[in-house]
């Protein structure tokens, strides 16, 4: 059974990850044997410069999901690469950077540093990050999702996942600006933004007042939308929101996704990525599917 | 951003499926909950929490963590039934299967040899840790005074103090109602005891309004402390920082750097 899948030049023995932010940053999890198994690793967002996060409350419970507002605390791209990165590339799994700036030239230079980096195979653009110009965010600009994808790719010849945001009229077009610019792949979906009131106060439940919807919640959003954008483009998916089992995955590949990660429902069961891939390839077994990519956008119509 | 010290935790060790031994209702809104879990047992140091899936569902969302009350014979944690995840768990029948992650999070460090008195200041359900710390202590420092400073709302809010008595802790008990000791905060009770910065050693559990008063109180007489905390949590195993709270070191994760923390570098 073939399980292995590509993005760009890289290549990954199957097709199952995690999303970034939901496996933390250090090694607490490594020492699951099992974690072994995964395709790739995605460690959580890393800036330019140090992020101390957002004030407490951070997160949320939702139904079937939550809002969290943690302010991509992290060490920034020199401590990652000092002190995180090493025991991330010492359990052998590919890993997947994920990386945000603020402006297209902090990526680039973040990119830069990556060059070179053993088992980094993907490095992917957390694109939920201001847009000086527009006000708003830059996955919600086809133009700004460019020019952040062109400026890193003139850097590194790592393959770049354009991660995109929801909250947007149309998904579609802000993908295939990625593609245009370069683009390997595209990543998506991150969290919705959202909030919750506490009727008793009258305040939001959060420290930063609003904050992003994941889990089993925004699966449905998700499908559609790794569905409408595998119509348009040709580069791969890593698709993410909500998955909590195979058959949540499933869908995705099935959608038109390549690859699929596990997000918020680590916090659920930390081990759910490996049951989301032996699920996997109990239902090709099951199917009589012998190839993956034999699966991934056959969704019968 | 502070090196972690902590040890690695082995995720294929520390989740694990347990059987409900019995759970009970210990009194007006507090239950005691009991299940074996052999690796549980072995490991916990007081002051460290399990992380309890509730149900099999995707409601309520997230795992519940506590306290561990007792890791002896069986593991037992003691709850207040206050939302749809406690009622769940207040509805388990003797040989229900749970999803448990743990022993998670710090302990309490044990007390000096110089140490001659420890005081644990409880506010309501935050008497869980207590428990173990006196089993361990009650064993290893037969010379130490032990004493409890516990409030709660009401009556029916205030654990008995019985298994505290057994091992050998004096107690006094202040309610918001005066329905149980004096009437008042717990703060009330700090005048019953005689402190020296040189061999009293603080603990404190419950909540921030409480525990900062008694940061307050420690400042005062230069008394050293610790704060066990609690805030809503995802994954318990310090990957999402969800459950970060403010301290003179900047922002620590309650689930991983916690819950335990030194008493004077909390920013309450």
């Amino acid at each position: 059974m073939n399980l292995s899948i590509k993005i760009g030049n890289a290549k990954f023995d199957n097709p199952v990850t995690v999303a970034s932010g939901t496996f933390g940053h250090a090694e607490k999890y490594f020492n699951l044997g099992e974690v072994k198994k995964l395709g790739a690793i995605t460690p959580k967002t890393v800036t330019y410069r140090p992020q101390e996060g957002n004030p407490p409350v951070r997160i949320v419970e939702t139904p079937s999901g939550m809002l969290n507002a943690i302010g991509i605390e992290n060490p920034g791209i020199d401590a990652f690469i000092e002190t995180k990165l090493p025991a991330f590339q010492k359990t052998g799994v590919p890993l997947i950077i994920s990386i945000l700036g603020y402006s297209p030239k902090e990526f680039a230079d973040m990119a830069k540093k990556l060059n070179g980096q053993k088992n980094v195979k993907a490095i992917e653009l957390n694109l939920s990050c201001p847009n000086l110009k527009q006000k708003s965010l830059v996955a919600q600009d086809a133009q700004a999702t460019a020019e952040v994808v062109r400026a890193v790719k003139k850097q590194t010849k790592i393959p770049v996942l354009a991660k995109l945001a929801p909250n947007v009229t149309d998904i579609v077009a802000i993908a295939r600006a990625a593609e245009r610019a370069g683009a390997d792949g595209i990543s998506m979906i991150n969290t919705f933004q959202a909030m919750v009131i506490d009727t008793k106060t009258r305040k939001s439940k959060l420290g930063n007042f609003t904050g992003g919807l994941s889990g089993p919640a925004i699966r449905p959003v998700g499908v559609k939308m790794v569905y409408d954008v595998a119509q348009k483009v040709k580069i791969p998916i890593v698709a993410m929101g909500g998955i909590a089992t195979a058959n949540d995955a499933l869908e995705y590949l099935i959608a038109g996704a390549t690859m699929v990660a596990v997000g918020t429902y680590n916090f659920v069961d930390p081990q759910a990525p490996v049951a989301v891939l032996e699920g996997i390839k109990k239902y090709m077994r099951a199917q009589k599917i012998n190839d993956i990519r034999k699966l991934i956008g056959s969704v019968n119509k | 951003m502070t090196k972690d010290q902590r040890p690695t935790i082995y995720m294929d060790k520390i989740q694990g499926k347990y059987k409900v031994v019995s759970n009970s209702k210990l009194c007006d809104r507090f239950w005691r909950l009991e299940f074996s879990a052999p690796s549980i047992e072995k490991h916990t140091k007081p002051g460290q929490f399990v992380h309890i899936r509730v149900n099999d569902g995707l409601e309520p969302f997230f795992r519940r963590p506590f306290s561990v009350y007792r890791a002896k014979k069986n593991t037992e944690v003691f709850y207040e039934v206050v939302g749809p995840g406690t009622q769940i768990m207040s509805e388990y029948k003797k040989g229900d299967v749970i999803d448990v992650i743990g022993p998670v999070g710090s302990a309490f460090k044990m007390p000096r040899k110089t140490t001659k008195q420890i005081v644990m200041i409880a506010g309501g359900i935050g008497i869980a840790p207590f428990l173990p710390l006196t089993d361990v202590l009650r064993k290893k420092r037969k010379d130490l005074e032990m004493i409890l400073l516990y409030g709660g709302r009401t009556k029916g809010h205030v654990y008995p103090m019985k298994e505290f008595k057994e091992n050998g802790v004096k107690a006094h008990v202040a309610t918001d109602d005066g329905s149980v000791g004096i009437k008042g905060r717990v703060s009330k009770l700090f005048n019953k005891i005689n402190c020296d910065p040189k061999t009293t050693q603080l603990y404190t559990c419950g909540p921030h309004p409480m525990m900062h008063a008694v940061q307050d109180f420690a400042k005062k007489h230069n008394l050293k402390g610790e704060a066990a905390c609690e805030e809503v949590m995802a994954c318990a195993l310090g990957a999402c920082l969800g459950c970060a709270i403010q301290t003179t070191e900047g922002y620590k994760t309650v689930c991983y750097e916690g819950p335990v923390f030194d008493l004077a570098q909390i920013i309450f």
